[in-house]
């Protein structure tokens, strides 16, 4: 790394300065636990809007699917296509104007209250808090890491130290500011991130020779895919895989399918939906949205792809090579090689502003469900700003732990399996809940639990690329999975969605045929 | 047929429909701009 050490240390305290500064507005605004928990549903268009984005993308995203892309190549796009699609305009418009009527109704303040509140009952405001509060360390831990491992070469720390840095830094305001700090700092964040995304792109081009040459470039390198690779089903970086080949089933189950229908029914989310004032901020919010996530994930998987061009030109390898075969690496080390100094540093403040605004987002959350939805639940103190602040302080600790002990090339995997599991937990009992005019509770509880341990199921005994790992069913089998191909290769989210849904669909009807006495329509 | 060097439709029409949401989220931002407002009956 040849950037000049003082530029890069001014550039990122005035960055980590401004961040502390915009979370000391927000700490300062935050008057009662409304104002902490849902920013006092009063939050402006732009913010809501910029919040929702850079939340939803993080390192993950970036570092992450972006090696992805440069593994699988371009297909990776139709992420982006469910990204807008789904994430935004599906999200927004059928879920997310919904979401801030009822929410502002029965006063909810996190996402398992909402559904306690939908449905009258505790025992759903439980269940969602215990899965939120299980599965989102994970992806925490996803997003840590791909800050981490930017950091760590471009400011030449030792990976621990960048690590524990990240983490705490970003704790700071979450902690003491809340949500109105989280989304303030987001807003901020997510402008830098367009700056750098926009500029990563250009110069990509720029630097494999143009648009139409650079694609082209990749399609001529086609017979490089490695042998590996060819025999699972990879044609080329601008094609997707053979159909039904287990990469294919990889690109479309795990990683379009999982993370794309996954962000419907993601807590940290919807809690953005509730900190509207009204439909029309979330109408206006659309606008701003909609670009923000095409500039941020068509770029990234756009970019990751066409690092193999580069490094072919350069070294004669392909990308995955060139970073020692660890997919988390190829994005960074990319950014080391192929930029300009200065832009170096950019992008390393867009990195820090992906990881930070979800990881505030999900300390928030995380935190908030443990204090309001699980340990404090029908208590006084569930409410208090202290009881509030230890909770994000200790679901920070657990998440930090955890990123020590994951393996590497884990960041897309944890972001596609925490993200699988909230739509096949949450996702049904979320859309029934706010559209059906009396929505069963027993349909919502036997759906969540259904389609949780369906997903924990699947992804402990039939998918490979955790089962494996995991070793429990050789444990208990004597065999790494269950089920051969094409089983072993398909996303639990393709599974246990459908499974959720069914049965939410079937008891919801079965309730409103026989409704039980007193029920009345909310 | 090459769109911009990419040869497989299945790629190029995913970058098609990745502008044309992008478009859509703009449009319906700005047909819907002033609607949903609180005194709007929302």
């Amino acid at each position: 790394m040849a950037v000049d050490t003082l530029l890069m240390t001014v550039l990122v305290l005035i960055y980590l300065g401004a961040t502390l500064v915009i979370g000391y507005i927000g700490y300062k605004q935050t008057k009662n636990t409304e104002d902490y928990l849902v920013a006092g549903r009063n939050s402006h268009p732009f913010v809501i809007a910029l919040s929702y984005g850079a939340t939803f993308i993080s390192t993950s995203a970036i570092i992450g699917f972006g090696g992805a892309a440069a593994n699988l190549g371009m297909g990776v796009i139709w992420l982006t296509v469910l990204n807008i699609g789904v994430g935004i305009l599906l999200a927004f418009v059928l879920f997310g104007k919904k979401t801030r009527e009822i929410g502002q109704r029965v006063k909810a303040v996190t996402f398992p209250d909402l559904m306690c509140k939908i449905y009258k009952s505790p025992l759903l405001q439980y269940i969602s808090g215990f899965i939120i509060v299980i599965s989102m360390p994970l992806y925490t831990a996803a997003i840590l890491i791909g800050g981490a491992r930017f950091i760590e070469p471009t400011l030449n720390l030792p990976y621990t130290s960048a690590l524990l840095i990240f983490a705490v830094i970003t704790a700071l305001y979450v902690v003491f500011g809340g949500i109105i700090a989280v989304m303030y700092t987001d807003a901020f964040q997510g402008t830098i991130m367009l700056i750098g995304m926009t500029l990563l792109l250009v110069l990509t081009y720029l630097a494999i020779g143009g648009v139409t040459a650079g694609n082209t470039a990749l399609t001529n390198m086609a017979d490089l895919v490695p042998k590996a690779l060819a025999s699972q089903g990879m044609t080329g970086w601008t094609s997707v895989p053979e159909l039904g080949s287990p990469i294919w089933f990889t690109l479309v189950t795990t990683i379009v399918l999982g993370v794309g229908i996954g962000v419907l029914a993601q807590p940290q989310l919807v809690v953005r939906f509730m900190t509207a004032k009204d439909n029309r901020s979330l109408n206006r919010a659309v606008l701003v949205g909609g670009p923000f996530i095409l500039m941020m994930t068509g770029v990234a998987f756009t970019v990751g792809a066409l690092t193999n061009v580069y490094f072919y030109q350069h070294s004669g390898q392909i990308a995955i090579d060139a970073a020692g075969g660890n997919v988390d690496a190829v994005m960074p080390l990319f950014i080391n090689l192929a930029m300009p100094d200065i832009f170096v540093v950019i992008f390393m403040l867009t990195l820090l502003s992906a990881a930070m605004s979800t990881l505030s987002a999900l300390y928030h959350a995380m935190g908030t469900a443990l204090t309001v939805d699980l340990w404090g639940r029908g208590r006084e103190c569930a409410l208090s700003l202290r009881s509030n602040q230890y909770g994000i302080i200790l679901m920070m600790i657990v998440s930090t732990l955890l990123a020590f002990v994951l393996p590497i090339s884990i960041i897309a995997r944890a972001t596609a399996m925490f993200m699988g599991l909230c739509a096949a937990a949450f996702l049904p009992a979320f859309a029934v809940g706010v559209y059906a005019k009396v929505p069963s509770t027993r349909a919502a509880i036997a759906s969540m639990l259904s389609g949780a341990v369906t997903w924990f199921f699947w992804t402990a005994f039939v998918h490979t690329a955790e089962a494996k790992p995991l070793g429990l069913c050789q444990y208990i089998f004597g065999k790494p999975v269950l089920l051969p191909l094409p089983w072993s290769v398909i996303d639990p989210l393709v599974i246990a969605l459908p499974v959720s849904f069914v049965v939410m669909c079937v008891l919801q009807w079965q309730a409103g045929k026989h409704p039980a006495p007193g029920t009345v329509a909310a | 047929m090459l769109v911009f060097g990419i040869p497989d439709p299945q790629i190029w029409i995913g970058y098609v429909l990745a502008l044309g949401f992008t478009l859509a989220c703009i449009v319906y931002g700005f047909m819907n701009w002033n609607r949903g407002g609180a005194n709007d009956g929302s």
